[in-house]
């Protein structure tokens, strides 16, 4: 297939791209503003750790997506120095 | 309607599948579909309680329990099996849709067994008749995968074999209910490792992503469904509450979102993304309230929708292009935009994303971490929750369909593959919108407190705002590391390495070690030790009589030469073991005046 033309879609293509940014980064702001208009369900009332009251903070929905999905993405990506192999790894074996 | 509620589903599916072994390509497909309608059916007309206690070995077996567990997953299996045959309508081979009708057959019989001797059974003949349907693929690749996958299950079902003696033993009474097991007992261990095996739990869980990826098209739609969530439905039943079943529950879930990242094949992330749900779903178990079980059965019935769409989506793609690496994928909207939706549907509930069928499950027992306390479970989760979206509801059809074009022109799917895909996305968003059905047929279904659309929307709209952010703020991430997601054309090493590459280097290390052991053995003592030792016991009392006979023989001839002579002839009859009887009799003599003497001495 590498003769075959290769074009990027989003959101590497110019026109695209800032199209989808704009609507991605308008998605996220839209979502933080509607936490100011809701009154947050409260978790782990009867706790009374730190982090059991974090889970209420203003924006922690925010936090905890992007820092999770960025964690596993490096995680990952750390990982796969060790894990990837060739296709072919096991070919010799049963 | 009585014949119908007196017959485990299970058989219906089983003997169905052998008559339709006589009956012509399309009418045997048409029967396929009609025999998952007609189980359906007969799981509709059970009526809750025990029948049909046929006696074997001694043992009382109880071929059909029903009440709303086992009900539950019977309608979820024989919908998917429906779903799964309308869509595989081109796979008329008689050996993939019998054993696909056997699979399910037994998964149900799983399901509706009130004994561990039927439930062992059927468990045994589901990875039997699962194992065909890697082997369908027929090339070296899958034979050599089904291989692996059969020993795998057939190593986990001599556990559990091994765990169930050992409880039927120790109850002492015969009984062979299967119930909550003790955790006294070893046997319920050993019980609840052959289950683990069966649910891909880390690390059996290499079996699930190295056999279902090289399984046909169809094949991977049904593979799917089955086995994973037998596996749940027995930890429902036999382990509700054991706390270690949180922690392993969590380890799924993350291990199979980093898995599902590093993977390069399309059908490998959503095999690892299996084991992600699961976890969700063992974790529930683990925590064992009457909403927790609720969710974990809520999730298993919306899990295996979502999911075998995703399979069926994947599946078309790999149906027209014949391929299955992102690296080789992309672009693929343009020609094939239906199976394009259809999939991001099912992207979209395995994500939670509200409104659909995800969101109404998963929240159940997220919700049920909470209300227990369990933080850090309730953390992973959520994480987990952030991470499903990230693998499976923008990785998956973000390479396959968009990313860059490859160039590839394939047509749509053929129609009874949209036909299969739209009405499982028809049930993702129906249940999604109103869970209402689905929440009546639960277990603890009163645990369940927002069942109606204006309450899960509108009355608890902050947690869909909460969900809203957690995925917004993914699919952001995604992005913003996109170029570290760039896929390579590689696989990744799994715990499957220690019996494919490990067992190899342990046999090698093995020939070295032992087999050098020997050649040694064979050149020092074999070869050098023995044959000098032999020697040495020949020459040394030839030498010795030599010395004490030469003052005699010098005595009576004092020639050189007949000297040596006398040697010579003497060493001879020492080596031939030819003396006169004289002579032994009188070395005999000998000894035995020595012997006497040293006796009288030592008085």
């Amino acid at each position: 297939m590498s003769e075959m033309p290769q074009r990027p879609f989003v959101p590497d293509q110019p026109t695209v791209s800032r199209k989808f940014w704009i609507a991605l980064l308008l998605t996220c702001g839209v979502s933080v503003l509607l936490e100011l208009s809701v009154h947050r369900h409260e978790h782990f009332e009867s706790s009374d750790s730190a982090f059991a009251s974090a889970t209420n903070g203003f924006g922690f929905y925010v936090a905890l997506g992007f820092l999770a999905c960025s964690s596993a993405i490096l995680l990952a990506k750390g990982l796969g120095l060790f894990l990837k192999a060739k296709e072919n790894y096991y070919d010799d074996t049963p | 309607m009585t014949l119908l509620s007196n017959i485990p589903p299970g058989l219906i599916l089983i003997l169905g599948a052998i008559v339709l072994l006589l009956l012509p390509a399309t009418a045997r497909k048409a029967g396929t579909i009609a025999l998952a309608a007609l189980g359906f059916f007969a799981i509709s007309q059970l009526e809750e309680g025990s029948r049909l206690f046929p006696t074997l070995l001694g043992f009382k077996l109880t071929l059909l329990r029903v009440d709303a567990t086992s009900k539950a997953f019977g309608y979820i299996f024989t919908l998917c099996a429906f779903a799964a045959f309308i869509f595989s309508w081109h796979e008329k081979s008689r050996t993939e849709n019998t054993a696909a009708l056997v699979y399910i057959g037994s998964a149900l019989g799983v399901v509706f067994a009130g004994d561990m001797i039927t439930w062992y059974v059927c468990w045994e003949l589901m990875a039997i008749a699962s194992t065909f349907l890697v082997l369908a693929r027929k090339t070296e690749k899958s034979l050599k995968a089904a291989q692996r996958y059969i020993l795998v299950h057939l190593a986990g079902g001599l556990v559990l074999l091994t765990g169930i003696l050992l409880t039927v033993h120790n109850r002492k009474t015969g009984l062979i209910e299967f119930n909550e097991f003790s955790k006294d007992e070893i046997g319920s261990w050993l019980i609840l490792i052959g289950i683990l095996i069966n649910a891909a739990a880390v690390p059996f869980s290499s079996w699930l992503p190295d056999a279902y990826p090289e399984s046909t098209v169809m094949g991977g739609v049904i593979l799917s469904a089955y086995t994973t969530k037998t596996a749940v439905y027995t930890l429902i039943r036999g382990f509700p509450g054991w706390e270690i079943l949180v922690a392993v529950g969590c380890v799924m879930a993350i291990y199979g979102i980093i898995y599902a990242l590093l993977e390069n094949d399309m059908r490998r992330i959503l095999a690892y993304s299996i084991i992600n749900q699961v976890g969700f779903m063992v974790c529930g178990v683990g925590i064992g309230t009457e909403l927790a079980i609720a969710g974990v059965v809520a999730h298993a019935f919306c899990h295996i929708i979502y999911k075998a769409l995703l399979w069926m989506s994947a599946g078309a793609v790999l149906f027209r292009t014949g391929k299955s690496k992102c690296t080789e994928l992309g672009g693929l909207y343009k020609t094939m935009p239906l199976t394009m939706i259809l999939g991001t549907i099912g992207a979209l509930a395995i994500s939670g994303v509200p409104l659909t069928s995800g969101f109404v499950s998963k929240t159940l027992i997220v919700a049920a971490a909470e209300n227990q306390n369990y933080i850090w479970a309730w953390l992973v989760l959520e994480i987990a929750s952030a991470g499903v979206f990230l693998h499976a509801g923008i990785k998956f059809p973000y390479f396959v369909f968009f990313n860059v074009d490859r160039g590839l022109r394939p047509k749509e799917a053929p129609k009874p593959m949209l036909i299969g895909m739209g009405l499982l996305a028809f049930l993702c968003i129906l249940l999604g919108c109103h869970p209402a059905p689905l929440y009546n047929i639960l277990p603890y279904s009163d645990a369940v407190k927002s069942t109606t659309f204006s309450a899960i929307y509108i009355d608890h709209f902050s947690n869909v705002v909460t969900m809203f952010q957690l995925l917004a703020f993914s699919a952001l991430a995604f992005f913003v590391f996109l170029p570290w997601l760039k896929r390579t054309p590689t696989i990744s090493i799994d715990f499957d390495w220690f019996y494919r590459k490990g067992a190899k280097l342990f046999y090698a290390a093995m020939d070295r070690s032992l087999n050098g052991l020997n050649a040694a053995a064979d050149k020092y003592v074999i070869k050098t030790f023995l044959p000098a030792l032999t020697r040495f016991a020949l020459i040394a009392p030839a030498a010795l009589t030599a010395m004490a006979l030469k003052p005699v023989w010098r005595a009576l001839d004092p020639d050189e030469a007949g000297l040596a002579k006398r040697r010579d002839e003497l060493v001879a009859k020492f080596t031939t073991g030819t003396f006169p009887i004289a002579y032994s009799a009188a070395c005999v003599l000998i000894i035995l005046s020595l012997l006497v003497l040293i006796g009288r001495t030592a008085d």
